[in-house]
């Protein structure tokens, strides 16, 4: 979400006219970044990303919960983050793709009339909180780059009584496999840092078996993450198949297993499955982060400064907006009221990898190795 | 004067090609794109069951008797 704090401004100056807030939670726009989160599979994990997205953006704006088949996404025209205004009657009478805190001001303005004192947007300080952190180190495996590849959809087998996903599966297919079944398939395994799991690399390696089609042609049907010489760690175990032919309504079966563990002495040994299509998912979102595309930081910080109003190659605490506002002084390293095209590009950094911002993520960004016992 | 005129439209050209204008263009297409959609200004906001943070089921056709902004959003 690019601008929480310009949209709280102009809640403040008009809830008091009656005007009400929501923010909407959906399915993530991109899964793997900031904190490393990944897509909910159930309605009581999605949950509780709205309650973590209320304290990390620090929005008085309250929020509403989309239903796990993304229903009124779906019916508001599928865009990750479109904006509409709502009359008394319940109809539609503004609405844009993307919101634009001060496109929704003038709306208002026309609609139910100007206020007396205008909250500028640098006014507000968001009390914002850091994303979740993981219960172990990260940055120990060597992630895998992924070709440009598409989520395709996946359904995991929720068992009632089941151990919780502790690792996600993320599902991934090159445009080829998609549209002619042979192509490259990604499968990542990404601990969810909801479930506050870290891998147990004192037992077996998290390992996967998948069941094809008869006429499909599968390099390899197994596969068995390498072995980690860290006791514990929390990086994604991810594999990249080459795939032959797929055929497109034979979806595939896989089946995991891995040993995860909350804390030193609670570890769960876990077999799950999942049901795999031949084809994209509109709502998984584009994966950002290590190994699936990250922000370029020349022309991030090119385009941070289309807002330099003063053309003076810098951007002040007026000039900049959305994210970058709440995080200023942090992102103003040197201190002098102004970010400068380097400091932008760290921006990008932080963004990318959504560590604390103005510090570079190192391994102490994550808590200190955990002590495990020698048996799950 | 020339010259001048022909760096200006020079100029322009570079900034209109620039990564930030190609942006602000496709930007541009999709809002055009997303206004032609259902349900347009006019239609009623679709009747679906949404839910609190806390779990709590309610209809968005509850959001009635004040102007309401909606804006999706997610932590990423």
């Amino acid at each position: 979400m690019w601008n929480v704090s310009g949209l709280e401004a102009v809640h403040r100056d008009y809830e008091s006219k009656g005007v009400k807030f929501f923010f909407i939670y959906k399915s993530l726009a991109h899964p793997e970044l900031a904190g490393d989160y990944v897509q909910p599979f159930t309605l009581t994990e999605r949950l509780a990303h709205a309650r973590q997205a209320e304290k990390q953006l620090g929005a008085t704006i309250p929020w509403i919960v989309d239903a796990m088949d993304n229903r009124l996404k779906h019916a508001l025209g599928n865009r990750p983050n479109s904006e509409f205004i709502v009359n008394p009657e319940g109809v539609v009478v503004r609405k844009r793709a993307w919101s634009h805190p001060a496109g929704v001001r003038k709306d208002l303005e026309e609609l139910v009339g100007p206020v007396e004192r205008i909250t500028r947007e640098e006014d507000v300080h968001l009390k914002i909180e850091l994303p979740v952190k993981a219960p172990a180190a990260r940055g120990v495996v060597q992630r895998l780059k992924r070709p440009r590849t598409v989520a395709i959809v996946m359904e995991p087998k929720i068992e009632e009584r089941g151990l919780p996903f502790f690792a996600k599966l993320r599902a991934e297919a090159t445009d080829e496999l998609v549209s002619d079944g042979a192509g490259k398939l990604y499968l990542g395994f990404h601990l969810d840092p909801f479930q506050n799991a870290h891998w147990n690399n004192l037992t077996r390696s998290l390992s996967f078996k998948l069941e094809v089609p008869d006429t499909a042609k599968f390099e390899q049907t197994s596969g068995v993450a390498p072995k980690v010489e860290a006791i514990s760690d929390t990086d994604p175990r991810e594999f990249l198949l080459n795939v032959e032919a797929w055929p497109k309504d034979q979806p595939l079966r896989l089946t995991v297993t891995y040993a995860a563990c909350v804390g030193e002495e609670t570890c769960h040994q876990v077999k799950q499955e999942y049901v795999l299509h031949r084809r994209r998912d509109p709502d998984a979102g584009s994966a950002r982060g290590e190994g699936a595309g990250y922000w370029d930081r020349d022309e991030f910080a090119q385009q941070q400064l289309a807002g330099d109003k003063d053309k003076d190659g810098k951007l002040s605490r007026t000039e900049v907006r959305g994210l970058v506002l709440p995080h200023f002084d942090a992102l103003d390293t040197n201190k002098d009221g102004l970010l400068e095209f380097e400091e932008l590009k760290a921006v990008s950094d932080w963004l990318n990898h959504h560590h604390q911002p103005g510090a570079m993520r190192t391994d102490s960004a994550a808590k200190p190795p955990i002590r495990l016992k020698a048996k799950p | 004067m020339r010259f001048a005129n022909w760096l200006l439209v020079a100029l322009a050209l570079l900034v209109m090609s620039s990564p930030v204008q190609a942006q602000r263009q496709k930007l541009k297409v999709n809002e055009e794109d997303f206004v032609k959609e259902a349900p347009v200004v006019g239609n009623k906001l679709p009747d679906v069951t949404v839910y609190s943070p806390t779990g709590t089921e309610f209809k968005t056709a509850d959001l009635r008797g004040h102007y309401t902004v909606l804006t999706f959003g997610c932590l990423t």
